[in-house]
């Protein structure tokens, strides 16, 4: 109904209320920046791209290296959780990805170093939109990259995936832990879900071009907590040894 | 429009070497302001985007209908994502997908014979396809059984599919018609230099505002220069179509001349209203593909549909 006016004249009322854009904060971004950009926007097609990388991934790992998983069901089902496991070559974090359920598959985020997976443009493509990997500073901004992946955590359903060696072994056996695993969890409710892959060693060594068709053997844990230590350097340390001890007891019941 | 067809026709060599000879001499007269002691840096990044963007365009036309037909599809999807991302449609993955899905609808329609005529391009779904298209696009908020905020969605996506994917995809179907080469070209040389021609002449002689609330840097002046060029480069290139009569000539230079800046100024005042400066990033000195399509979005559909009722075209 027309609104009387002040001249008793029915007026037209004021436009109707604005509508609210939202502009994304990066839309001067270009491609490559995009990439390199984390937390990552979601996008359709990256999506699209990752689920579909993700079940080739499955049946590969399936029938190439007969990729056997044992300890499925210690995955939670809710809440965000860190997975830790041995490094032994690229193809742990492929087998850990095709560990969790293809609809987490998109919040699964495996820490890789920055300086090597978001190097060049070709390499920052597959790290950011086939593995979905975070970019973890080893070098300079560690405690920056710490904080992203904690702030990562907060969010409800978030699986990170963290190589505590910080490199992959050159001669098979498993190297020391690092503290950034220690740091990041001490004092905490959050499950770490230690994990052992049997076989990764033998199937594509470090500077081997491509894998071969070894069978693989990845084995998950059960849940650690660490709520009840303070933060101190000595609770750090001893997170990172029963982490290593629990990772070592799962590759003795895997060999 | 295939290679040999590209290889054998005067036009598309003519335009090749009217194009080139273009980009030549602008590379020389940036060379001489910079002689001179100009700053052309911000021109030199515009002129870089040229030299990536015209050859892919070439290239893409000289690879011939099905190069082309995807080429404008590709241009509107991701053009349709630059403004859902912007406005925030993008959020909605369901109208987003609709739209996607659409728009390469559309390039297949565009693409395959009409059924009963036989003729490249049917060209009666073509023009039938938004009332399809609009239906799906509201019928999601009654599947989703949810009302709040769903009209600002429903209403970006028609405009998203109407304007960004089906008004500009009239210009993929111009492959269908028998003079293909000549038309594309002549659209594509005539809207980037009536653009050019725009910012020149409000340049050089510049003073009153022509839309001060939605883009303060267009001019009165800069606007009559354009539709003035736009006027005469349809007697330059009178090559393109032979067949053409001098008032059709007219008609072509007052779309391309006051079509373009219109088109520019809707992508204007949408920048404006979400309160942003460029679409995006993807070409280097240009913005976004929007800012680079702005114009051809209004005069392709203009143009298809004048050559359409004054010459049967398709």
């Amino acid at each position: 109904m027309p609104v009387a006016g002040s001249s008793g004249w029915p007026e037209r009322r004021a436009a109707m209320e604005e509508w609210e854009y939202h502009p994304p904060p990066d839309i001067d971004a270009t491609m490559v920046e995009h990439l390199r950009d984390f937390p990552r926007q979601p996008y359709m097609l990256v999506y699209a791209i990752r689920s579909a990388a993700a079940m080739l991934l499955r049946g590969w790992m399936r029938l190439y290296h007969r990729l056997e998983i044992a300890g499925r069901e210690n995955l939670p089902e809710h809440g965000s959780f860190i997975l830790v496991c041995n490094h032994t070559s690229h193809l742990d974090t492929l087998c850990m990805i095709a560990s969790v359920p293809l609809k987490k598959i998109h919040r699964t985020f495996p820490a890789a170093a920055a300086d090597y997976f978001f190097s060049s443009l070709p390499r920052t493509a597959v790290s950011a939109i086939l593995i979905n990997a975070l970019p973890f500073d080893r070098k300079v901004k560690g405690a920056q990259s710490l904080s992203i992946c904690a702030e990562l955590l907060k969010n409800e359903g978030n699986v990170l995936i963290i190589f505590p060696e910080g490199t992959r072994t050159t001669n098979g056996e498993m190297g020391r832990f690092r503290s950034g695993i220690g740091r990041l969890v001490v004092g905490t409710d959050l499950a770490v879900i230690p994990c052992h892959l049997q076989g990764g060693f033998e199937a594509w060594p470090k500077g081997k071009l491509l894998p071969r068709p070894r069978k693989l053997r990845l084995r998950i844990g059960q849940a650690r907590r660490y709520a009840n230590l303070d933060k101190s350097a000595a609770a750090v340390n001893e997170i990172c040894q029963d982490l290593r001890d629990r990772v070592a007891e799962l590759g003795r019941l895997n060999a | 429009m295939t290679i040999d067809a590209a290889l054998q026709s005067e036009i598309f060599l003519t335009y090749v070497k009217i194009i080139g000879g273009l980009l030549v001499f602008a590379g020389l007269a940036i060379g001489m302001l910079r002689v001179a002691g100009k700053d052309v840096s911000s021109i030199m990044r515009t002129y870089r985007g040229w030299l990536i963007m015209i050859p892919i365009v070439i290239g893409v036309i000289f690879l011939g209908r099905t190069a082309t037909i995807f080429g404008v599809a590709i241009l509107a999807i991701f053009g349709f994502k630059e403004f859902a991302r912007a406005t925030g449609l993008y959020d909605d993955w369901w109208l987003t997908g609709i739209v996607y899905i659409s728009i390469a609808a559309i390039a297949v329609v565009t693409f395959v014979a009409d059924p009963r005529l036989g003729t490249p391009g049917w060209y009666g779904l073509f023009m039938a396809l938004p009332v399809y298209v609009i239906s799906a696009i509201l019928l999601v908020p009654i599947l989703r059984n949810r009302a709040k905020g769903q009209l600002r969605q429903v209403a970006l996506a028609i405009v998203g599919f109407v304007y960004f994917g089906w008004m500009f995809s009239h210009l993929g179907f111009l492959t269908n018609t028998a003079n293909a080469y000549g038309y594309l070209l002549f659209l594509i040389l005539a809207v980037e230099v009536n653009d050019i021609a725009a910012f020149t002449f409000g340049k050089l002689f510049g003073k009153r505002k022509l839309c001060e609330n939605i883009s303060p840097n267009k001019t009165i002046a800069g606007s009559l220069g354009a539709i003035g060029v736009s006027l005469v480069m349809p007697w330059l290139l009178w090559f393109s179509f032979p067949h053409l009569q001098p008032w059709h000539l007219i008609m072509a230079g007052l779309i391309v001349g006051i079509g373009g800046q219109l088109g520019d100024l809707v992508i204007s005042f949408i920048k404006r209203d979400i309160g942003i400066k460029d679409m995006g990033a993807v070409i280097e000195g240009h913005g976004g593909i929007l800012d680079r399509v702005d114009s051809m979005i209004f005069v392709a559909p203009l143009f298809f549909h004048a050559g359409r009722w004054f010459l049967g075209l398709a």
